[in-house]
């Protein structure tokens, strides 16, 4: 399967203090891609890297197989993009809205737009500067969606937002997905709803990326592992070590491990080395994500 | 039927999906030729990646339980005699399982749970 978005070593830099560094990025074609991390990291400024509107120092970008941003038309024609903050113009109805959008996109799909107008209960004569936050966000995704674009982009689509037009807006998405099979590049803080609806995960940090791995891998790959008489030094283990600590309670409680890329059957290396597991604990994937974070920026194994 | 899908438990939603259905129709909720939501409802309703429902829907029908016909739909196939009744047992070992394992997490001893197993059925059991 080819990928709808590569980026290979991509290099960029804001001023003295942010830069993104050496990022690779997949998104596999029809997949829908989940883009996580704190404020800050580098999450708006990669969407704006792959929709052309920074310019990297160095590296490649291509989507959908074209190289932006020589191909920079091409890609746009095929390309949904919903920023974080809505850019429209405030003085004009929902109704004008919609026709002023059709006529950039030659394969504008009236009848899609006229079922979410209805399904997200808008008004067409309301005046987009009066709606409400929800509304908003449900027009910027009526307008994605129905230029029928192979590839959506959708910055923090749905933080902030409550849950009832959380629900509106998801359903849509996935909706859209079953009907064209899209892909989805969805950035978010909002890790319950990525966890449900996403089949990639990529983590950010400080303008590097963490880690990028299919949803079931990194769920099911990070555990909490609690060991008894663990080694001070690990040689080769088979997984990732993301934090040690000792447990509550001092040396007789053993240590508290995260652990990722783990795999049943590993408990063997610790038997191997005289220590033992004593019980392996499941994370969701916010914990996951937690954990990821606090081993990244003690300088743990990263990547 | 899929009230209380969670998305945060270790089980694959794929597997939740899976097992919402064999437990349908082990109970009868989902008589023979009845059919299943469509993938796009099913996602739609649940908020969830149409891939998961489509791998939810595979497995049911590797394992002989739903017919797959395109362009048409998912639906639930004849089943041999017996088979049902081998479906319910099956779900009622697993629930003990489950409950099992939340006992022993959370050190409840085995008499505990059979006591408080007896006082909710309201009887003895010899």
């Amino acid at each position: 399967m080819s990928d709808a978005i590569h980026l290979e070593r991509l290099h960029y830099r804001a001023g003295r203090n942010f830069e993104i560094k050496e990022l690779d990025l997949h998104v596999p074609s029809g997949s829908i891609y989940g883009f996580l991390g704190p404020n800050g990291s580098g999450k708006t400024t990669t969407i704006r890297l792959i929709l052309g509107l920074l310019r990297p120092l160095s590296g490649r970008i291509t989507i959908l197989g074209l190289t932006m941003p020589d191909q920079y038309a091409h890609i746009l024609g095929r390309v949904g993009y919903v920023p974080e903050q809505p850019h429209l113009d405030p003085t004009l109805t929902v109704r004008e809205l919609i026709d002023f959008q059709a006529a950039f996109y030659p394969r504008w799909d009236r009848a899609r737009a006229e079922d979410l107008v209805q399904r997200f209960e808008l008004d067409g004569e309301h005046l987009f500067g009066r709606l409400s936050k929800g509304q908003k966000a449900k027009l910027m995704i009526l307008l994605a969606l129905s230029q029928c674009g192979d590839l959506l982009v959708l910055d923090e689509p749905t933080d902030g937002l409550d849950p009832v037009v959380r629900r509106d807006i998801l359903s849509a998405l996935v909706t859209y997905v079953s009907e064209r099979g899209a892909t989805i590049f969805i950035s978010s803080h909002l890790v319950h709803e990525l966890e449900r609806v996403c089949d990639w995960i990529a983590v950010m940090d400080n303008g590097r990326l963490i880690t990028e791995a299919p949803m079931e891998k990194l769920k099911h790959g990070t555990k909490r592992l609690v060991v008894m008489n663990a080694p001070a030094e690990l040689v080769n283990p088979p997984f990732r070590v993301l934090t040690r600590e000792s447990a509550n309670g001092g040396g007789g409680a053993g240590e508290n491990w995260v652990v990722g890329d783990w795999e049943p059957g590993m408990t063997s290396y610790f038997e191997a080395v005289g220590a033992s597991v004593r019980d392996v604990i499941d994370l969701d994937l916010e914990d996951g994500f937690v954990e990821l974070l606090r081993s990244f920026r003690k300088g743990g194994t990263g990547r | 039927m899929f009230h209380g899908i969670d998305p945060r438990s270790p089980i694959p939603l794929y597997a939740q999906i899976a097992e919402r259905v064999r437990l349908a129709i082990a109970t009868g909720t989902l008589g023979s030729a009845a059919p299943l939501p469509s993938v796009r409802q099913l996602a739609a309703e649940l908020r969830i990646n149409p891939a998961t429902v489509i791998q939810a829907y595979k497995d049911l029908e590797a394992q002989g339980f739903v017919e797959i016909r395109h362009g048409a739909g998912t639906f639930v196939r004849e089943l041999a005699p017996g088979r049902r009744a081998r479906e319910r047992s099956q779900q009622a070992v697993a629930l003990v399982r489950k409950l099992l394992a939340e006992a022993r997490r959370s050190g409840v001893s085995l008499a505990e749970l059979q006591r408080a197993l007896e006082t909710e059925l309201g009887a003895k059991t010899t």
